[in-house]
């Protein structure tokens, strides 16, 4: 081991020390266009909050239609314009502006908030602290990741003046329908704007992933070897070679598609269409299926994986317990990586692609289930004998746990793929991506904030606040997306206007009745949280260095740290799960604090221990 | 324990099985079911009994141990055993339901076309012989396809004279194979039987295969499944269940009436039969 010296004893506030250079920078260069990652990551933190509530009230939109199909939306329908927007005078939503909001709400949420959140602000924020270094390897690449978002929402968002309205083919955009064989060539349509936004925002992740791969290859601090990472860095190393991957292929299929609507060209689209352009036709629609999903797969895992990381190092902290099994959960996370590229065909099986292809896929697509049940497993080793503080980061993180759960259950049955045909394309599989993307993914965003938020705006947040949102988030989340497994069973078709036209559909009414009140309760309690943001913000009590007593690196930077982030050099001399090590004092023991161990029993035991003492409070 | 085990069962929200397969499907959905509330159970028990358990207490450390290999294996080694059985159990269903190889020899055959926003059929007649059409000969007939004759039927054929469309409705025969071959003139739509337990995408520009053998008569819905556009949500049609003599006797009402229609003046595509359908409720 090497015996040198680090300087970590300090607990005072260290804001205004560090690399004084940077100070000459113009405001805008420091909080607008600024090259710091931890700026770049508050950037995606307040835009992807923004785009959750516009994506959040769309939902709402459409879950009134479907419990109060006839009804006028309260407050909000008097004031929607007439036209393409609402019936006439009456407030009703038209079921084409419907079909836009579903669109939208999908796009938004998925593109602008699941995948900014987890990759754009954890990426952003996580990376550099955690290997220990000052600064991504690339930061004006990292700038440019990040100001491509706001343009990209704003043409998407732009698609509302046009004269056909928002994007309207649902956010996975299938043609013939997003090629609107019926509008003429050259016209700008919400559809056009819409692909044209999503190139960018992919664009903006690819530059970012870049970042990331060659940040976490070539940056980590001295003594840091692959398997001293935390989890997160390596769920966001292994994301980040996902949108390497995929992400291109995505922009090829929007490259056509984008063709195909505005200069008419035919990718996707056949001879003899009945519409009123003229196209040559000889494409195939499928095609655009294939190459959709082939990104769109792995995209599922780039909107969970970050969290699955971030996830273990919260359960780890207030377990104050080493990670059960690290090893196994970095391969299972590279595992359901690799899996995530041969498996995109399960969205496909209704499709009309050849049902041979569908037992390939049927069959991969059933074994991730195994990565995925070795995680769970690991999680719940991990919570054994350990001492479970109930921080509402950890509560977030633990309800991530269930809910991933719930979610990963419910993907069987869709994996088998006979029982994909009754249940694919209805509301079961809306329940299914909701569990996994908002109980999964936006539970692990929550504990994800809550965790590290005192190290990126130097206060604590309020912790009572944050029990009470977090329980009924917890409650209004179950209340709204179970019953849609009830709806699935009965039938109930996603993306439908109104369920009232059809007979099999009328018992269900009462449950859509549940779902909208409970879908209205769960967006009103995520005001909890961004008032407990902004209030903490100003008045909030000011974070020690280490608040949470962890283990990994960013715990080592100072309070708020500005850019350059350490104030000495870093170190690292063990994993980052060292809690509970038998002959310290303390029940943790950080990665860069000098001396040996060795392990017996699977168990860390203290050879030498030089470490001063190290107080966090 | 019944009554306990009631509580949990989500299986009576399915709509009322009508097809041969469907019950299979339904008992493969049973048994995936059974095995998640069993999961379910156990590890949000393990998970409850920890937390309940291993909650904080100032007097205790957490217990430093990075895990065991032999328990990776284990918790690895059976989920594949279990989930190894559901696919290949699930793909014997499958190849039996779906394989093009596996279609089963057609009592009746029916053409169906979706269209934005609707689902029109074209009935091969009394000697179950399509004329020529978009779907017996691709490349000639793709470009007769209009709004008018979606098929793109060559009414010069003399095969087609009793071939016969209808329009938002259809009826098939009881306990005998229907063979559908299903296409769309403009977007994707999906054919969705909820009873029968079908659900196919249609696709411009191919043909798909869609086979159902159902064991009740009566009068059922078919619906879209496929987002297609603002109409997405109306794109309802009828389907009614007949015994074989019924259906027959209907079968000739149509052809008699597509030959009158188009006896006088051969060359004019057949008329669509537009009726309105009347909802299914009493």
């Amino acid at each position: 081991m090497s015996t040198a010296t680090i300087e970590t004893t300090t607990t005072h506030a260290h804001e205004d020390h560090g690399h004084d250079h940077h100070h000459d920078l113009p405001w805008y260069r420091k909080y607008v266009f600024s090259t710091d990652h931890k700026v770049i990551a508050k950037q995606f933190l307040l835009s992807s909050l923004f785009f959750l509530f516009i994506g959040g009230a769309f939902a709402l939109f459409i879950r009134w239609q479907l419990a109060y199909p006839g009804k006028p939306i309260p407050v909000i329908g008097s004031i929607l314009p007439d036209s393409w927007v609402t019936e006439a005078g009456s407030g009703i939503i038209t079921p084409e502006f419907y079909t836009q909001l579903l669109t939208m709400h999908g796009s938004i949420m998925i593109f602008f908030v699941i995948i900014p959140f987890a990759a754009g602000m954890f990426g952003n924020f996580c990376i550099p602290l955690m290997i220990g270094t000052d600064d991504m390897a690339l930061p004006r690449l990292n700038m440019w990741s990040f100001w491509l978002v706001p343009p990209a929402g704003l043409i998407m968002m732009a698609g509302f003046f046009t004269d056909t309205g928002y994007a309207a083919a649902g956010w996975t955009s299938y043609p013939p329908l997003s090629a609107q064989t019926g509008l003429a060539k050259f016209t700008i349509s919400g559809q056009t704007l819409w692909t044209i936004s999503i190139f960018m925002v992919g664009f903006s992740s690819i530059m970012g992933a870049v970042n990331y791969v060659t940040t976490v290859l070539n940056k980590r601090a001295k003594g840091m070897k692959l398997f001293d990472m935390p989890l997160t860095v390596w769920a966001l190393f292994i994301t980040a070679i996902l949108v390497t991957l995929g992400t291109p292929v995505l922009a090829a299929g929007l490259a056509m598609l984008f063709m195909d609507n505005f200069l008419h060209t035919s990718f996707f689209l056949p001879d003899n269409l009945v519409t009123s352009s003229k196209y040559f036709g000889g494409g195939q629609p499928i095609l655009f299926q294939h190459v959709f999903w082939f990104y769109s797969h792995p995209a599922v895992y780039i909107m969970i994986l970050p969290l699955m990381g971030v996830v273990s190092d919260v359960m780890a902290t207030f377990s104050r317990k080493p990670i059960y099994g690290y090893k196994a959960m970095v391969f299972a996370i590279a595992g359901i990586a690799f899996l995530g590229f041969i498996v995109w065909g399960h969205h496909m099986f209704q499709s009309g692609m050849n049902p041979l292809l569908g037992t390939t896929f049927m069959l991969s697509t059933i074994v991730i289930a195994v990565p995925s049940s070795i995680k769970v497993f690991n999680w719940l080793g991990t919570l054994w004998r350990g001492n479970i503080k109930f921080s509402s980061a950890m509560l977030n993180a633990l309800a991530f746990v269930s809910m991933f759960i719930i979610g990963g259950l419910s993907g069987v049955f869709m994996a088998s793929a006979p029982v994909d045909i009754y249940i694919h394309d209805t509301y079961f599989i809306v329940a299914h991506i909701h569990y996994v993307l908002f109980g999964g993914s936006l539970f692990g965003i929550f504990a994800g904030i809550y965790y590290w938020y005192p190290k990126m705006f130097g206060k604590m947040l309020n912790e009572r606040w944050g029990r009470l949102h977090f329980t009924l988030t917890f409650i209004t989340f179950n209340v709204t997306f179970f019953p849609m497994h009830v709806l699935g069973l009965g039938g109930h078709m996603r993306r439908i206007y109104d369920p009232n036209v059809y007979d099999f559909l009328k018992g269900l009414s009462d449950v859509n009745e549940v779902i909208t009140i409970g879908a209205i309760a769960l967006g009103f309690a995520q005001l909890i949280l961004v008032f407990n943001v902004l209030y903490t913000l100003k008045k909030g009590k000011r974070a020690p260095r280490n608040p949470w007593r962890a283990n990994t690196l960013e715990w080592a930077a100072p309070e708020h740290p500005g850019h350059g982030n350490f104030d000495s050099d870093i170190t690292v001399y063990r994993g980052p799960y060292e809690y509970g090590v038998e002959g310290r004092k303390a029940d943790f023991w950080p990665q860069w604090e000098p001396g040996a161990s060795k392990t017996v029993n699977h168990r860390t035991v203290v050879v030498e221990d030089e470490s001063r003492t190290f107080g966090a409070h | 324990m019944d009554r306990i085990l009631s509580y949990f069962d989500m299986l009576p929200w399915f709509p009322e099985n009508t097809s041969t397969f469907g019950g299979e499907l339904d008992s493969l959905f049973a048994i995936i079911y059974w095995i998640s509330v069993g999961i379910f159970f156990l590890t949000f028990g393990i998970m409850g009994y920890f937390l309940v358990k291993y909650r904080y207490d100032r007097n205790r450390r957490g217990y430093n141990y990075h895990g065991n290999n032999v328990v990776e294996l284990t918790w690895t080694v059976l989920p594949t055993i279990l989930f190894a059985f559901i696919g290949l159990y699930s793909d014997d269903i499958w190849e039996r339901t779906k394989y093009s190889s596996r279609l089963p020899k057609a009592d009746v055959q029916v053409l169906v076309m979706g269209k934005q926003f609707g689902w029109q059929f074209l009935y091969p007649g009394a000697d179950g012989q399509y004329g020529r059409n978009a779907y017996t000969h691709r490349d000639e007939c793709r470009k007769l396809i209009t709004a008018l004759n979606p098929f793109g039927i060559d009414s010069t054929d003399p095969n087609s004279m009793d071939d016969f469309t209808t329009e938002n409705q259809f009826k098939v025969p009881v306990n005998a194979n229907i063979v559908m071959h299903g296409s769309s003139q403009d977007v994707l739509h999906s054919f969705f039987l909820p009873h029968a337990r079908v659900k196919q995408d249609v696709v411009p520009g191919t043909w798909m295969n869609i086979w159902y053998n159902i064991f009740k008569t009566g009068k059922f819905e078919l619906a879209c499944a496929e987002l297609c556009g603002g109409g997405h949500y109306s794109m309802r049609a009828e389907y009614e269940v007949l015994s074989k003599s019924a259906y027959d006797a209907w079968v000739d009402k149509k052809v008699a009436e597509a030959i009158a229609a188009r006896s006088p003046q051969p060359a004019v595509a057949p008329q669509a039969d537009t009726a309105t359908v009347a909802s299914l409720t009493k």
